[in-house]
Parts: C-alpha cells; structure tokens; sequence
C-alpha cells in the first residue's frame, strides 16, 4: 500500500515537473519571437569628466537628451557616467584616472593651459575629421587647434581686458581710454570726484598675472611680433617689454586701493559692485560674484592699453574648458556623438544659453550679456587677439614675483630675471 | 614562542597593514620616483640618478629660501610653543579653582582644524585687527598681517601657537602632576622658595615631557603647510614660502615635476630624522626618576 503510494507521488512530481519545463519552453520561444519584430537595445556605457559640478543641473539635462537621441536613433542604452570633481581637484583626479589606465571617454581640459601637454602626453584624439568642427568660429577654432589637428569642442570662452563701472563713467562723462595717456586723463578725473580708479586683488597670484597676459598679448600683435617664438628657444628676455609691462602695473598699482596684497578677488568683486573702484583688471568670469553682491551694477568690458599706440590696446581672446575624446576611449563612436552633439543645431544654443557661456560656433544664436557684446564689438572690429600660448609655471612666477615687486621686497630687475630664468626652465623640462 | 610572537603579529596586524598599504608603499614609490623626471603624466620617464638631488641643493634659490624661512619657523615655534605651554601648564597647576574650565579654554583651539583656524584668523587680521586700531588707537595692530613679508612671519606664528599650545600644556599638566608631593613638600621644610623648586624640583622630573613635547613641535614645525596655506598662500611672492609648500608647488603646479619635488620631500625627511634623532638622543640623556 505505501509504496504504490510513493511510486503515485513520485508519478505526479515527475509529470509536474515536466510540465512545467515545458510550459518554460513555450515562454522562451514566445520571447525570441518578439525580438525578432524589435530588436533589443544595445547596452553601451560612456564615462564623461567634467570639473564644473556647478553646473550639474545643465549638463544632466543635457546628457539626458543626448541619451534620448541615441537611443531613437541607434538604438543603444547609453548609460552616461557623468564625474563632476570640484575644478581645482580635477587636475589630480583626471591624472589618476589616466595613470591607472581608467580613461573617461570624454573629459574636459583648459585649452590654452592643459590641451599641448595632454596631447603631447598622447592623451587626446584628432577631431579634424568630425562634422562639429565646420560650426566654430574661426577665431575660437584657432584655440582648440594644434599642429593643423582640431582636438576639442570649445565649451567656455573669455573675452576680457579689465571690468568698469559703467554708471561711474556715464556720470562723469568717460569713455574707456584707447591709450595710457588718456588712461592717466580718466585716472586724474575720478580721483578728483573721489572714487578710487583702480580695484586690487593681490592676495591672489592670479590677479596680477594677468597683466603678463595684457601686455605680452597685445605686444605680440604689433611690436613684438616673434617675443614668445624667440623666448621659447632662449633667444628673448622680458627686458624687451619691461618699459610696457611696469608701466602699466605701476600705474594701476598706484591708484587702487590700499593694502591689496589682503584683498582676494571675492573681497575686490564685492567693493567693486558697491561702486568703490571704478576700474578692475579681471576678466568678465567674476561677473557672477559681482551681480550677487550688487544685481544693478552695470559691468561693462574694455581693452587695456599698455602704451600709447592705440592698436595694441585690444581684447584677449581665451578658450578655456573644453571637451576632447581620449585616445584610449574604448567607447569612441559615441564619444565622437557626444562631442558632436555639444554643436547640435537644435541643442547647441539651450546648452550655451543655460551655461552662461559666450556664443562660439555658428549656430549660435542666443542672447548675450550686455558685458559680453562690449567685447564681441571690439573683436568684430577686429580689435583682439588670441590668448598668447606660454608655459603654465611662467604665468605663475609673473603672479608670485608682481606680488614680492608690489610688496617691495623685490625690484623690476629681479622680476625680469626671474621670469626669463622660469621661461628657460620650462624650455628645459618640457622639451 | 613561536605562538606568542603570532598572537602579537595577529594583534598588529590591522593597523600594520593599513600603515603598510597607505604609508610605507606610497613613501618607497617618492623614493624610487626622486630618482626619475617623472612629470606625473607621461606614461614614460627617465631615471636621472642623483640630479635631482643635486638641483635641489645647488640651483635652486626658492628651495633654499623655503628651507631658511622654514628654519627660522621651527626655532621660534620650539621655543615660543613650550615656553607658553609650560608657563600656561604651571600657571593651572597653582590654580585651586576653575582647573578643568582653563584647561579647556586653553585646549579648545586645537579642536578647530588648522585649515578653518588659519581661515579665521585671516578674517581677524584682514577685518577685525585693523578696525580694532582706528577704535582704540592702537596703531601696532594696524599691520599688513598677510601682505607685509616681515609681519606674515608673525601672523603665520601667532595662528600655529595659538592652536598647539594647547597640546603641549595638556603633556605638560599631566608630567606637572605626576611630580611626586613628597619632594615638593620636603623642599618647602628645607625652606626652598617657589622658584627654586620649580628649578630644582619640578622641571627635572618633568624632563621626559620636554622629550616629547620638543619631538612634537619640531616635527610639526617642520612640517608645517596647512596654515600657511590658508594664510598666506607663502606669499607675497615666495617670502613665506616653507619647504612643505615649495614641494607642493613643484609637484602640483608649475611645470609639474613629480620626482624632483619627490626629490625635495627626501631631503625634507632626511632633514627631519636627522633633527629628531639628534634631539631625543640629547634629551633622553638628561631624563631622570624619583
């Protein structure tokens, strides 16, 4: 009796079990039927590095509809990896990343600073032959652009000289000078309604390197046309531009404020926006900081002059983050999408436009700030030039040493040879 | 035995292995790449041998200037931090009241981390100070704090005192305690007046705390970057410049040179164990015990 039992049993698992295979079976065959009609989506995975994470919210949107469109499309499941490291850690991040062979598809590099020594390094793809390229403008392509091969997508760009208070010189009738002597006219003229001319930053290195960027730029674009080629190979020395580079340091130092070497540029941008300083060499990136401290503040940007020669009083031009694809990219047909949507005709200008950055292709067609327009006036009269290219560790000794040279501790000869001495170290290291 | 030593090694062996993987490891690598002109990019790099080091000490006037300035920090700071703390430690020893409430007091600052305190303390010098001299007329504090080379040295000491005094009076405190009453009390039957049994009594047995407390400030002195950082940034140019800082520079900015500032970060450790070594050898000598 019980073992006919347990053979019914063992009967009735055995069949269930067999039904159930088969009934699995039916599912299976269901489902290839299925994905015959429609394929299933590709899974693709793409690693992006950019170091603004305060533009998160932009650029999420903007990878969302990247995916969206790949999808539609190739019918591929992107799943984007977005890093967004703080900008000054970014240096380091990227660089382990790229040691321990863990190489972001696309990431973000200066490209005046960071772009040579990357692709030097071998770091980064050739992008001459992407449709992107046709759409920049052609004084903005030049930036991105080494040895006749495109390398990046420009995202931000800057064009700068110094910052004004335009209601300051409404009301006492100034116009921005062309040269130093009319430069030294409006100097006289505010300080004798009282307003400091000039507002110093000098905690910062950075501030006041940037008049070694003013001047060598515009001194390069007409007198001293070969100073960077001939200082590159050991020829030159900062004694040929002494006369302009003091000149103009000295006068701007002498009529700023006091005691500058503590005021860091977040100080100088909040007395600037209360209409203490009329002037501020600093370049429209600080516009932000201003227009919180004060939203009414009318900024307006124009070119320092550097000596009495009008035409070299110009507009520096620079490029600075841009997007490049790595050579290692594992990824790279659609890394060559991504950078190639960053100029998509129906999403160039909602990315710009949100970004808060300067129109730089084309296609572009937003509105701008008033700021931004005073300088896109001068470069349409063709009244700028291209950020000139020099080694990063020069432009950090020019900070360091104006600032030992204002403090005293140094003079204008000790300036001259220090720079010339980092010039020609940087020759000997990075050649 | 040979079950002790593994019971020990088995103890050890947590803290050992992260001190392993996240110290020693990473400090052979500065070792091996001060012998290289790694850039910390270039997939390749050459070995150059001792030019590094030779660079370092022979054509290098900022390395050199951050090792003076360095130098003249970790002398001031010696002496003024164990000075103050020892002053501080004695002055609540004689305290019958409020002990605990001063001690706090005084070792509250070294809670705030230096980087915050440095900040804070730019506030003061940059804000505060200042306005504090045009309302009370007091026109010494009316200084260029950060600006002025010569008065930078002094801001950056005042912040890296204020913050580590407090440590050191807590070593000192205790080794004040542990001075046993029976000496003291036998001096004053002798008719010894309070100074000379600090002299004679209280600072002899307190020697081992000086061995700590100079171990301490020296390495720390030497190795001092955070406030600085904040601070001063070493500047105006490179005046306040210390080593720490200057390596800093070398590997981070620049033209980016991994293994010379690796390099100069042997020296700096060369240059520490030297000091340390030499210190705690003098001074573990003078100890003595009740």
């Amino acid at each position: 009796m019980k073992k006919s039992l347990n053979i019914l049993l063992s009967t009735v698992v055995a069949v269930l079990l067999l039904a159930g295979c088969a009934a699995n079976k039916a599912e299976n065959t269901g489902n290839q039927a299925s994905e015959v009609t429609k394929a299933a989506p590709k899974e693709e995975t793409l690693k992006i590095f950019i170091p603004q994470p305060q533009f998160k919210e932009q650029y999420d949107k903007f990878v969302a509809d990247f995916v969206a469109k790949v999808k539609a499309e190739k019918n591929i499941d992107v799943k984007v990896q977005m890093e967004m490291p703080p900008n000054d850690q970014a240096p380091q991040i990227l660089k382990t990343r790229l040691a321990a062979n863990d190489v972001p598809d696309v990431f973000a590099l200066h490209a005046i600073n960071d772009l040579p020594t990357y692709y030097k390094a071998g770091y980064v793809e050739d992008l001459s032959n992407q449709p992107f390229v046709e759409k920049i403008l052609d004084s903005v392509k030049s930036a991105v652009t080494i040895e006749d091969k495109v390398l990046a997508v420009p995202l931000e760009t800057l064009n700068w000289g110094y910052l004004y208070n335009k209601k300051i010189f409404a009301d006492l009738g100034l116009e921005p000078p062309a040269t130093v002597t009319e430069m030294k006219a409006v100097i006289e003229t505010l300080k004798k309604n009282d307003i400091t001319p000039f507002q110093l930053t000098y905690k910062e290195v950075s501030p006041p390197q940037l008049f070694n960027s003013l001047t060598i730029g515009a001194m390069v674009n007409t007198d001293n046309q070969d100073f960077i080629d001939r200082m590159n190979s050991d020829k030159g020395s900062y004694e040929e531009i002494k006369t302009e580079l003091f000149g103009i340091f000295d006068l701007v130092s002498a009529n700023g404020n006091d005691r500058a070497l503590e005021v860091s540029p977040a100080d100088g941008a909040a007395a600037f926006a209360q209409g203490e300083t009329a002037m501020w060499v600093m370049g429209p990136w600080y516009a932000d900081t201003i227009l919180k401290s004060n939203p009414d503040i009318q900024i307006g940007v124009a070119p320092l002059p550097i000596n009495d020669n009008p035409n070299a009083t110009m507009i520096n031009m620079s490029v600075s983050t841009s997007l490049v694809v790595a050579t290692d990219s594992k990824n790279k047909e659609l890394a060559y999408d991504f950078v190639n949507f960053v100029l998509d005709d129906n999403e160039t200008n909602d990315l710009y436009k949100s970004l808060k950055f300067n129109p730089i292709a084309k296609n572009h067609t937003f509105e701008t700030y008033p700021w931004v327009n005073d300088a896109l006036d001068y470069i349409k009269e063709g009244k700028a030039y291209k950020d000139p290219s020099m080694p990063p560790a020069v432009k950090a000794e020019v900070g360091k040493l104006l600032q030992a040279y204002y403090s005293n501790s140094i003079s204008q000869d000790d300036v001259i040879s220090g720079l010339d001495r980092a010039w020609k170290n940087a020759n000997k290291i990075n050649n | 035995m040979k079950n002790k030593y593994l019971a020990l090694l088995a103890f050890v062996a947590p803290a050992f292995i992260a001190y392993f993987v996240m110290l020693v490891i990473p400090t052979l690598g500065g070792f091996y790449y001060s012998f290289t002109d790694w850039n910390g990019l270039a997939k390749s790099y050459h070995f150059i041998g001792l030019d590094n080091f030779v660079e370092a000490v022979t054509d290098d006037p900022d390395f050199i200037h951050s090792i003076s300035f360095t130098l003249k920090h970790v002398i001031f700071m010696v002496i003024a931090q164990n000075v103050i703390a020892l002053l501080l430690a004695i002055l609540i020893e004689s305290q019958r009241k409020m002990k605990g409430f001063f001690r706090t007091i005084f070792f509250m600052p070294n809670m705030v981390s230096l980087i915050i305190s440095s900040f804070i303390w730019t506030f003061m010098f940059s804000q505060v100070l200042p306005q504090l001299a045009v309302k009370t007329g007091w026109l010494f504090l009316n200084q260029e704090w950060s600006g002025n080379p010569k008065a930078a040295f002094f801001s950056i000491a005042i912040v890296s005192l204020w913050q580590g005094v407090g440590y050191m009076m807590i070593i000192y405190l205790a080794a004040l305690q542990g001075v046993p009453q029976s000496l003291r009390e036998a001096a004053i039957i002798d008719g010894a007046s309070p100074v000379k049994s600090l002299v004679h009594i209280t600072l002899p047995m307190i020697t081992h705390a000086f061995t700590i407390c100079f171990f301490l400030t020296l390495n720390s002195a030497f190795k001092v970057f955070d406030v600085v950082y904040g601070l001063t940034g070493g500047g105006p140019g490179r005046e306040t410049q210390v080593i720490t800082l200057n390596i800093f520079e070398e590997a981070f900015s620049n033209n980016f040179r991994y293994g010379y500032a690796s390099a100069k970060s042997v020296l700096l450790f060369a240059m520490i164990m030297l000091f340390t070594f030499v210190q705690v050898f003098v001074m573990k000598k003078r100890e003595v015990e009740a």
